[in-house]
C-alpha cells in the first residue's frame, strides 16, 4: 500500500527554493490512505519522554517545549478541538525537534554549476526541524502528520526570536490540520 | 555526524582539524528564561544530584577537572551575583545543574583566502572542521523542580582538552560570559 502524500507549499517560499533563503521553511503534511482525523475532536499530550534535539541548547529544555506545546495548544484550540485527560483522548499528540548542521554549496539554481560570485560559495547552517504527530489513540495508528524545516541560524541564542518562529512554525504545520 | 565532500567547487579548501586557527566560531553566549519566574524569590542555592549528568565526553570525564573547575567557576558568579549557598540540610530555593557537550562542527572562513593559504584566482572560502563545546548551566526552582534559566557558552574546544590550564581558563570565562544573563539579586 502506498501512502498518499500531500505537499503543501506557499508559493512565496517555492519561489525561494534553491537558494540559501536563511529565513524560508518549508512546510509538508502527510496522511495515511484510509486515515481520517476529522471524526475526532480531543486531544492528549503523549508522555514527555526524553528526546535527543542534536542540539545541547534544546535537549531537556521544558523552557522550549512548553513555548511548542502551547502554541499547539493555541492552534488546535482555534479548530475546535479540545485538550483532554489521556484516558478520554480520541488522539494522542507527540511531537519532535531536531537541529543539524547543513553545508549548503550555494550552487546557483539551475545551472548546476557552483556560483562563483562573491555572494556563493559554502554556507554551514543550523537548519531545524518541527514534527507533529496525530495518532488515534485506540489503535495507535497514525492519523496526521506535519512538519516544518528551515534554518534556524541565530535564533537558539535569542529566546524572543525562537518563541516566533515556534508560533510560526506550528501555525503553518497546523494551517492544513482539518 | 559525518560530512561527505564532493570535491566539485575547486576553489574550497577542506582544512580538517584546524581548530583554533583558522577563525573558528567566536565564543557565543546566550539564555533561555521562564517569563513567569519571579527571580526576587531565589536567594539560596545548591547543586542538583551529581551523578544526574554526565560531563558530556569521556575527555571531561576523566578526572575531576572539569567537575571541579565548572563547579568553582559557577559558585563563584552565583555569589558575585548575591546568591548564597544554601545551609548544609536545607532547602536551597534553587538547584543548579551544569554539563558540557563537545560536537564535532563545520565552519566557513573567508579568511583562508586573505591569509594566503591558497592562493590563485579560484581561491575561496574555506571549510573548517572543529569540536565545538557547549557549557551548560540549568537553574531549576526547587519547589515545582522546573526549569526557570538555562545558560550556556560555546567555543571551539580542541586545544583546552589537551591542556588542563587552557581548560580551566576557558571554563571561567565561559562560565563568566553565561552567567551575565542570569537575574541577579544586587
Amino acid at each position: 500500500m502506498r501512502p498518499r502524500i500531500v505537499v503543501i507549499r506557499s508559493l512565496a517560499f517555492a519561489a525561494l527554493l534553491g537558494t540559501v533563503a536563511c529565513a524560508s521553511m518549508h512546510v509538508q503534511t502527510y496522511v495515511p490512505r484510509g486515515a481520517n482525523v476529522r471524526q475526532y475532536h480531543t486531544y492528549a499530550w503523549a508522555p514527555a519522554g526524553a528526546f535527543e534535539t542534536g542540539d545541547p541548547r534544546l535537549d531537556n529544555n521544558t523552557l522550549f517545549i512548553e513555548r511548542l506545546q502551547s502554541a499547539v495548544e493555541r492552534q488546535l484550540a482555534r479548530k475546535g478541538w479540545a485538550p483532554v485527560q489521556a484516558k478520554e483522548a480520541d488522539v494522542v499528540v507527540h511531537f519532535h525537534a531536531r537541529v543539524d548542521q547543513r553545508l549548503d554549496l550555494a550552487e546557483k539554481p539551475g545551472s548546476g554549476r557552483p556560483a562563483e560570485d562573491s555572494r556563493g560559495g559554502p554556507q554551514v547552517y543550523d537548519a531545524g526541524t518541527l514534527l507533529l504527530d496525530f495518532v488515534e489513540a485506540r489503535s495507535n495508528t497514525l492519523l496526521w502528520r506535519g512538519w516544518a524545516e528551515g534554518s534556524v541560524d541565530g535564533v537558539i541564542d535569542n529566546q524572543a526570536w525562537m518563541n516566533e518562529r515556534i508560533d510560526a512554525a506550528v501555525e503553518r504545520i497546523l494551517a492544513a490540520f482539518p | 555526524m559525518r560530512w561527505t565532500w564532493t570535491g566539485r567547487w575547486t576553489g574550497v579548501v577542506l582544512v580538517v582539524s584546524m581548530v583554533g586557527l583558522g577563525g573558528c566560531a567566536a565564543r557565543r553566549v546566550s539564555a533561555h528564561v521562564d517569563p513567569r519566574a519571579d527571580f526576587t524569590q531565589f536567594e539560596t542555592f545548591d547543586w542538583g544530584p551529581a551523578d544526574a549528568l554526565p560531563a558530556g565526553d569521556p575527555r571531561l570525564d576523566a578526572d575531576g577537572f572539569f567537575q571541579d573547575h565548572m563547579q568553582g567557576a559557577v559558585e563563584r558568579q552565583m555569589l558575585l551575583k548575591g546568591y548564597q549557598r544554601a545551609a548544609v540540610g536545607a532547602t536551597p530555593d534553587v538547584r543548579i545543574h551544569f554539563h558540557a557537550v563537545i560536537r564535532e562542527r563545520l565552519d566557513v572562513d573567508a579568511l583562508d583566502a586573505r591569509r594566503g593559504v591558497c592562493s590563485g584566482h579560484d581561491c575561496g572560502p574555506g571549510v573548517t572542521q572543529f569540536e565545538e563545546g557547549t557549557l551548560l548551566v540549568d537553574v531549576m526552582d526547587s519547589r515545582t523542580n522546573r526549569l526557570v534559566w538555562r545558560g550556556w557558552a560555546q567555543d571551539s574546544v580542541g586545544d583546552a582538552l589537551e591542556n588542563h590550564d587552557t581548560l580551566a581558563r576557558r571554563i571561567e570565562q565561559g562560565v563568566q560570559g553565561l552567567m551575565k544573563a542570569l537575574p541577579g539579586r544586587k
